[in-house]
C-alpha cells in the first residue's frame, strides 16, 4: 500500500496547489455559471464537478500512499458522507452564497475528523489533517456540481424537489465518490503515475456528467438534457483515449495476445 | 437557526446517540479483511465499512418500512435491529458453510486459546501459516450484537430526522410512486452519509480487522466512540438545519 | 394489501434477490474482484505474472451500489419522462449501468497492470476483450434483478424510500453479502488449489496463484465455472433469505395492524437469528470433529 507516489508531486507532476486551486476555483466557478445561465448551460456545472472529482482523487491518492489500514474506498465513503451533510446545509442557509458555505462547512467537518483522526484516534498519518479538509471540499463540491446538472441551479427548494426527493442524491453520492476513490484504487502499484490517475479522474468524471445529465432531462427538458449528454461523452472520448495512451506508454507491455513471460525474461 | 436548534435539541440528541451506536457496533463486527477472504484470518472475508453498512443500511431499510405504518419508537428501533441482525446472521451463516464445506477448515480464532462462549481450544485447530479462519460461536455472537447495535443507531437517526422535519411542518405522505417524498429522501440521505462517517472512523480505529469483543484490539473502543461523538454532533448540527429550512420552503 | 399477494409479491421478491446474489458473485469471479483480487495483485511481484482480469473496481459494495443507482435513475427518468413500461424502463437502465460498470472494469485491469511494470506483467488485449462482456452480461443480470426487488417494494410494498436510494441500499448489501461469502470459495480454494485441502492458505504461499487451467492458461471464464457450483449459488441464496426473512416477519405479523403484531414480527426475526446461531455452532462442533485439530496438544503430552 505504501507505493503509489507518496508526497503529491514528488514525482515530477502537477504540484498540489495547483490541482487545488483548479479544483476550488474551476468547482465553484462551474457552479456559479451553470446556476446563473439558463439551463441550457447547467453543464458548466458538470465541469465544476470535473475539477473538483479531479482535485478530490489526487488528495485520495496523496493520503492513500500512506496505507490507511483499510482500503481506499473507505476514505471515498467518508468524504462523500461528509460531503452531503455539508452541502445540503450550505444551500440551505447560505442562499447565492450556498456553494461557498458548503464548502466551508465541509472544511471543518473535515478538519475536524482528520484532527480526531490523527490525536484521538492515532493513526500518525502527517497530512491527514489537511487531506480531509480537501477531500471533504471536494465532495462537496462534486455533489453540487452534480446538482446543478439535474436541477440547473443550487437554490435548496429545486434541489431538494429535483434531486433529494426522489433519490436521484443517491446516485450522486455513489458516483462522485467513485469518481473520487477509484482513479487512484484502479492505478495502485509501484509505478503509478499522477498523470494517468488524473485522468482517469477526469473519464469517470464525464460518466457522471453523463449519467446525471440524462436524469436532468426529467427537470430541464430534452434539448438541455442532451447538451448535457453530448458534452460528457466528448469528454469522456477524450479521457478514455488520452488514458489509454497514458496506460500504453507506462506498461511493461501492450500485447494482442501471448503466454506468459519465461522465467528467462523475468529476470 | 438557533432557535431550530434549541427546538429539536432532543432529536440533536438521539442522532448523536445513534452515531454513536453505530461507532461502537462496528467494533462488535468480525472482520477479517482481505486475508479471511484466503481463509488467512478469522472473521468475515471484507471490509469493515462495507459490512457494516451492508447490515445497518438493510436496517434502515426495514426501520423505514415499519415507520410508515406506525410511530411507536421502541418498535421502530427493534425492526431496524432485527433487519440487521437478520442480514449480517445470514451472511455469516452462509459465510461459515463457505469455510467449512468450500474452503475444508475448522471455524477458530487466533487471538485466544478458548472460545469464551463454547470453551473449546481454538489454538490447535489454526491451521498452518494462518491467524485463524472461519467464525468460531464467539465472532459469530459478536457480529450479531454488531448489527443489532448498528441497526438500532441507523434508525434512531433515520426516525430523529423524520422528527425534525415534522416539527418545521412537513409531512411523510406515503407515496406509490417512484419521484418519493422530500422529507423521507432527505432524512434516509442524511442517515446515510451520517452512517458512513461513524462507520469509517472506527474501521480506521481497529486497523480494518478485528475478531469481535474478545479481541484485545476490542478494548480500543472509547476512542472510536469519542471521536464519533464530536464529529456526529456537528453532523446533528448540520442536519437539523437543513431540515429545518426545508419548512420555509 | 391481500395477505395472498403480499406473499406473491415476496416469493418474487425473493427469486429476484436469489438471482441477484449469484450473479453479483459470479460476476466478481470472472472478473476477479474485492478481497481475493489482493493476491491477483501481488503474483507479478511474486514473480508470478498471469492472466487473470485484475478488476480493482472499489470494493463490491460500491460498484453494486454504482451500478444500481444508475439503473435505478435511468429506469426513473424513462418512466417519469417518457411514459415508458417499468419493465422496459428496468431493462433499458440496467443495460446502461452495465456498460458504465464495463467502463470502471476496463480501466481498472489497465490501470492497475499498467501500474505494474517493474514486475513485466504484460497487459493481453485478447484477455480484456474477452472478458469485459462476460462481466458486463453478470452486472446486467445483478441490477435487473435489483431492480426488480426496489421497485416491487417501492410500488407494490409501499415502501417510502424512493426507487434509486432503495437501489442503493440493496446494492450495498448485495456486495456486501457477495464479498463476504462467495469470495471466500474463490480465494481461499479457487486460487490456491494447487495446495492441499483443508486449511486456510498458508502466508508463505502467497501470491503463489493458480495460473494454468486445465488445459492452457487460467483465466477468469475458469474462475467462474468453478464458483458457479458452490460460492456463487450460496451467495444467492444468502441474499434471497437477507431480503426474504427481512420482509417475511413483517408480512406473516403485519405491523399495520396493531402493535401487538408488530412486537410479535419483532420477535419472530429474533427467533430466526437465534436459529441460525444454533446452526453456525452446529456445524462449528460438527467441523472440529470431522476434521481433527491440525497440531498435537504440547501441553497434555507433557502432563501424560
Amino acid at each position: 500500500m505504501s507505493a503509489g507516489g507518496a508526497g503529491g508531486g514528488a514525482k515530477g507532476g502537477y504540484p498540489q496547489q495547483t490541482i487545488m486551486a483548479i479544483g476550488a476555483v474551476g468547482g465553484l466557478a462551474g457552479i456559479y455559471l451553470g446556476h446563473f445561465m439558463p439551463p441550457a448551460f447547467s453543464f458548466f456545472g458538470g465541469l465544476g464537478a470535473i475539477c473538483a472529482i479531479v482535485w478530490g482523487a489526487d488528495a485520495v491518492r496523496r493520503v492513500a500512499s500512506y496505507g490507511l489500514g483499510t482500503g481506499v474506498p473507505s476514505i471515498g465513503m467518508i468524504a462523500l458522507g461528509m460531503g452531503i451533510v455539508a452541502a445540503l446545509f450550505g444551500l440551505s442557509v447560505g442562499g447565492i452564497a450556498g456553494p461557498i458555505v458548503s464548502f466551508i462547512a465541509a472544511a471543518v467537518i473535515g478538519a475536524i475528523i482528520g484532527v480526531l483522526a490523527n490525536k484521538v484516534i492515532g493513526m500518525g498519518i502527517p497530512i491527514m489533517e489537511q487531506a480531509m479538509v480537501e477531500i471533504a471540499g471536494a465532495g462537496t463540491l462534486a455533489i453540487i456540481g452534480l446538482s446543478v446538472v439535474i436541477a440547473g441551479e443550487f437554490t435548496y427548494g429545486p434541489v431538494i424537489e429535483n434531486v433529494v426527493a426522489n433519490g436521484y442524491i443517491a446516485l450522486i453520492f455513489i458516483i462522485g465518490g467513485m469518481g473520487i476513490l477509484h482513479p487512484f484504487n484502479a492505478n495502485l502499484g509501484p509505478d503509478e503515475k499522477q498523470d494517468r490517475t488524473l485522468m482517469l479522474a477526469v473519464e469517470k468524471a464525464a460518466i457522471a456528467v453523463v449519467i446525471a445529465g440524462f436524469a436532468s432531462s426529467l427537470h430541464e427538458g430534452l434539448m438541455a438534457a442532451g447538451l448535457n449528454i453530448f458534452i460528457g461523452l466528448i469528454i469522456w472520448a477524450f479521457a478514455f483515449m488520452k488514458y489509454y495512451g497514458l496506460v500504453k506508454r507506462d506498461a511493461h507491455a501492450v500485447v494482442g495476445t501471448g503466454l506468459l513471460p519465461s522465467a528467462e525474461e523475468l529476470q | 437557526m438557533i432557535d431550530a436548534l434549541m427546538a429539536n435539541i432532543i432529536w440533536m440528541a438521539f442522532i448523536v446517540i445513534g452515531g454513536v451506536l453505530i461507532s461502537w457496533s462496528v467494533h462488535f463486527v468480525p472482520v477479517g479483511g482481505a486475508p479471511a477472504a484466503m481463509a488467512q484470518a478469522t472473521g468475515i472475508g471484507t471490509g469493515t465499512v462495507q459490512l457494516a453498512a451492508g447490515a445497518g443500511l438493510t436496517g434502515l431499510v426495514s426501520a423505514g418500512f415499519m415507520m410508515n405504518v406506525t410511530k411507536d419508537l421502541p418498535l421502530i428501533l427493534a425492526s431496524g435491529a432485527v433487519g440487521a441482525m437478520i442480514m449480517i446472521a445470514v451472511t455469516m451463516i452462509v459465510g461459515t458453510w463457505v469455510y467449512v464445506y468450500g474452503v475444508g477448515c475448522v471455524p477458530s480464532s487466533a487471538k485466544v486459546k478458548v472460545d469464551p462462549i463454547t470453551k473449546y481450544r481454538q489454538d490447535l485447530y489454526v491451521s498452518q501459516g494462518t491467524e485463524g479462519h472461519g467464525l468460531p460461536t464467539v465472532s459469530f455472537v459478536s457480529g450479531v450484537i454488531g448489527g443489532c447495535l448498528g441497526g438500532i443507531g441507523g434508525a434512531l437517526i433515520y426516525y430523529s430526522l423524520i422528527e425534525v422535519g415534522i416539527t418545521a411542518g412537513l409531512s411523510v405522505g406515503a407515496s406509490t410512486s417512484v419521484t418519493g417524498n422530500e422529507l423521507v429522501g432527505i432524512a434516509a440521505m442524511f442517515a446515510i452519509g451520517i452512517f458512513f462517517v461513524n462507520a469509517v472512523i472506527p474501521s480506521y480505529n481497529i486497523g480494518g480487522t478485528i475478531e469481535g469483543f474478545h479481541d484485545p484490539k476490542w478494548k480500543k473502543w472509547p476512542k472510536a466512540v469519542i471521536s464519533s461523538f464530536i464529529a456526529t454532533i456537528f453532523c446533528a448540527i448540520v442536519a437539523v438545519i437543513a431540515i429545518s429550512q426545508l419548512g420555509g420552503i | 394489501m391481500e395477505p395472498l399477494i403480499g406473499m406473491g409479491v415476496l416469493a418474487l421478491i425473493g427469486v429476484a434477490a436469489t438471482i441477484a446474489g449469484a450473479s453479483e458473485d459470479l460476476e466478481s469471479d470472472v472478473g476477479s474482484q474485492s478481497n481475493p483480487n489482493s493476491q491477483v495483485q501481488l503474483a507479478p511481484q511474486m514473480m508470478f505474472p498471469h492472466r487473470i482480469y485484475n478488476k480493482a473496481v472499489s470494493g463490491e459494495p460500491p460498484s453494486n451500489a454504482l451500478m444500481c443507482s444508475v439503473g435505478a435513475a435511468v429506469a426513473t427518468v424513462l418512466i417519469s419522462e417518457f411514459t415508458l413500461s417499468p419493465l422496459f424502463a428496468l431493462v433499458i437502465g440496467s443495460l446502461v449501468a452495465a456498460c458504465v460498470h464495463g467502463t470502471f472494469a476496463v480501466t481498472s485491469v489497465l490501470g492497475r497492470s499498467a501500474s505494474q511494470k517493474r514486475f513485466k506483467q504484460p497487459i493481453y488485449l485478447d484477455m480484456i476483450r474477452s472478458h469485459t462482456p462476460v462481466i458486463m452480461g453478470y452486472s446486467f443480470i445483478t441490477t435487473f434483478c435489483i431492480l426488480i426487488v426496489s421497485y416491487m417494494m417501492t410500488v407494490v410494498l409501499g415502501h417510502p424510500f424512493p426507487l434509486t436510494m432503495l437501489a442503493f441500499i440493496w446494492g450495498i448489501t448485495v456486495g456486501a453479502i457477495g464479498s463476504s461469502t462467495g469470495d471466500v470459495h474463490y480465494g481461499a480454494e479457487r486460487e490456491f488449489q494447487q495446495f492441499e485441502f483443508g486449511s486456510g492458505l498458508n502466508a508463505s504461499n502467497s501470491g503463489n496463484i493458480v495460473r494454468y487451467g486445465e488445459s492452457g492458461i487460467r483465466n477468469g471464464y475458469d474462475n467462474s465455472w468453478f464458483c458457479a457450483k458452490f460460492g456463487g449459488p450460496v451467495t444467492g441464496i444468502a441474499f434471497g433469505m437477507t431480503v426474504f426473512l427481512g420482509s417475511w416477519v413483517t408480512t406473516i405479523f403485519d405491523p399495520a395492524k396493531g402493535l401487538t403484531q408488530g412486537w410479535f414480527s419483532v420477535i419472530a426475526g429474533v427467533a430466526i437469528v437465534l436459529i441460525l446461531i444454533i446452526w453456525n455452532w452446529k456445524i462449528e462442533v460438527e467441523a472440529r470433529k470431522a476434521f481433527g485439530p491440525y497440531k498435537e496438544d504440547k501441553t497434555e503430552e507433557a502432563s501424560a
